[in-house]
């Protein structure tokens, strides 16, 4: 193999905050400097030798194996490489990521990919709630990269996105994209109430109709070239909008002078 | 050089510098997309009267645009980046926005950016939408007939401007029957386009004018009527010359388009009236790019310089 694999020696008996160990930062370690490395685990500092067995060698690939909903703060931070993990993380995996390539293979804790810039984080299950939002005290959610969640994205996802790209092949909890500024997100499922309250711009896709805010207005369908455009150039969206010959355009949140959309596709 | 019977005299095409861009001009049916095309580039054939030149490079198939529907790529050319700032966005707003069903793209990454939504786009008076798709941002214009979509910039290339030969014939029809497969044969090569009517320019000009405030005025020694008032360029048998006109996105571009042209040209030959081919210059000594014919002829294309 390539990289360096974490294997935890045994389940984990506090939250292990991993948001230091990124590609970038194990690459020019050696595996023996990188056993010393210490997280935080629980209230205290812990050598990662004592948590994982460690195989590989540095090379801006990170593979964690086994992965566990106690591991929190998985590629936070990441600018370059790719970090794969098999199984579930914590919360705060991909926080504000500016590069590189982030993969989950179970499900994922809040805030998954909260104030990403750039990179990419695909997670193939369900990730909980404030995913690619505003983290606690801040401003700004998602404005850049792009999030994949394969499954359900919880309450309050893309909430103050300014940027980028969200795409929830599931169902997305409530209060979606609140308080979106900028940016698409993309829901394959059905949406929770509230969805875009306090929406400026951006735009949400959605296969049918949700129950939307008192602030959104019905414009009716349209056959909008963006479409075609998008269904081209954002592979993400192909598989979505390449079937969508009209849209159905709701604009809002009207009650903030907001210019978002939500954009419903009619074959 | 004789080729099939047409001389080919010993003399260069001398062209200048000029900044030039690409549009992909998109519609619904390639009916419209021809309309827009040739709206946009109409009245720019000189950039003396004209303040740029353009033309339809060539049209697009749906899977060669964006959009996925047809399309056709223009080249506007400018003597500088600060003309084609302002002529691009002129056009784009009176030309493509207004033409129905359309949509704008850029046709060339690189280069300085030429603006166009980013300037047109207060057209739509606060209610235009941007979207950015990885490095780029599109911008969609709320009007009548539904959106308008434009990229917000496109790049700009250093082309080559007036690459240019003479078609001299017997006869008016034969000169024109040349120029007619010159021009077929030349639009086929990428990268160029023949900004004047059809391809064909009949009111080739030199420089300056006994008139004051006159840049350029008719090239009255290939004028066959003057032949013997003027110091002439063109022997008893030639009746009619019409001249081709090339502006290309590179010095190669256009040079290959000059071969191909002449060989059409040749092949119709001195049996089809063709009595030579010439080019226009003004001695070498203003613009910096030289075409000479022999040498294209001789060695293809790419080998003159």
């Amino acid at each position: 193999m390539t990289g360096v694999s974490l294997k935890p020696r045994a389940p984990f008996e506090a939250r292990v905050d991993l948001s230091g160990l990124t590609p970038e930062v194990t690459g020019p370690l050696s595996l023996r400097e990188l056993e010393h490395r210490e997280v935080p685990c629980g209230g205290r500092s812990v050598k990662l030798a004592e948590l994982f067995f460690l195989e590989g060698a540095p090379d801006g690939v990170l593979l964690v194996e086994l992965g566990d909903v106690r591991l929190d703060g998985v590629g936070a931070g990441m600018t370059k490489g790719e970090l794969i993990v098999d199984g579930n993380v914590g919360a705060f995996a991909g926080r504000g990521m500016s590069g590189g390539m982030l993969r989950i293979g179970g499900d994922a804790g809040d805030f998954l990919g909260s104030e990403m810039s750039g990179g990419r984080t695909e997670l193939a299950g369900n990730a909980g709630s404030h995913a690619g939002a505003a983290g606690s005290g801040s401003r700004r959610g998602l404005s850049g990269g792009v999030l994949q969640i394969g499954g359900n994205a919880g309450p309050r996802a893309a909430e103050r996105q300014r940027g980028g790209l969200i795409t929830i092949a599931g169902d997305a909890g409530e209060g979606l994209a609140t308080g979106m500024i900028a940016g698409t997100v993309s829901v394959g499922g059905s949406i929770g109430p509230l969805a875009g309250r306090g929406m400026k711009r951006g735009t949400i896709f959605v296969n049918a109709v949700p129950e939307l805010p008192a602030g959104f207005i019905d414009t009716g369908t349209h056959e909008l070239v963006a479409l075609r455009l998008i269904a081209r150039r954002v592979p993400e969206l192909a598989a979505m909008l390449s079937g969508w010959t009209h849209a159905r355009r709701i604009v809002g949140d009207t009650l903030i002078g907001g210019q978002g959309e939500v954009l419903a596709g009619v074959a | 050089m004789i080729l099939n019977g047409v001389e080919i005299r010993d003399t260069f095409a001398e062209a200048f510098p000029m900044v030039g861009t690409r549009l992909i001009v998109t519609a619904d049916t390639p009916e419209w997309a021809l309309i827009a095309g040739r709206t946009t580039t109409g009245f720019a054939t000189s950039v003396i009267g004209c303040g740029c030149e353009a033309g339809i490079e060539r049209t697009l198939a749906p899977e060669e645009t964006p959009d996925g529907r047809p399309g056709v790529s223009l080249l506007i050319f400018a003597m500088d980046f600060g003309s084609l700032k302002k002529v691009v966005p002129l056009r784009l707003g009176q030309c493509v926005l207004t033409c129905p069903t359309t949509a704008c793209y850029a046709g060339i990454e690189t280069g300085k950016r030429v603006p166009l939504a980013k300037t047109i786009r207060y057209f739509a008076d606060g209610h235009q939408i941007s979207k950015k798709i990885g490095d780029k941002r599109f911008w969609r214009l709320p009007v009548m007939e539904g959106e308008f979509v434009c990229d917000e910039d496109t790049g700009s290339v250093e082309g080559v401007g007036g690459g240019n030969f003479l078609i001299l014939a017997r006869s008016r029809g034969e000169a024109l029957r040349a120029a007619e497969a010159a021009v077929a044969a030349m639009v086929q090569v990428p990268g160029i386009i023949l900004p004047f009517p059809g391809g064909v320019v009949r009111s080739g000009s030199k420089v300056g004018s006994k008139y004051k405030g006159l840049f350029a005025s008719s090239n009255d020694a290939y004028c066959p009527t003057l032949r013997g008032t003027v110091p002439s360029q063109l022997p008893d048998e030639v009746g009619s010359v019409l001249e081709i006109v090339i502006d290309g996105v590179s010095f190669e571009a256009v040079a290959e388009a000059t071969r191909v042209g002449i060989t059409a040209v040749c092949a119709i030959g001195a049996e089809g009236g063709v009595v030579a081919i010439d080019a226009g210059n003004y001695g070498g000594n203003l613009g910096p790019f030289h075409f000479k014919l022999r040498e294209i002829m001789r060695n293809g294309a790419g080998e003159t310089a």
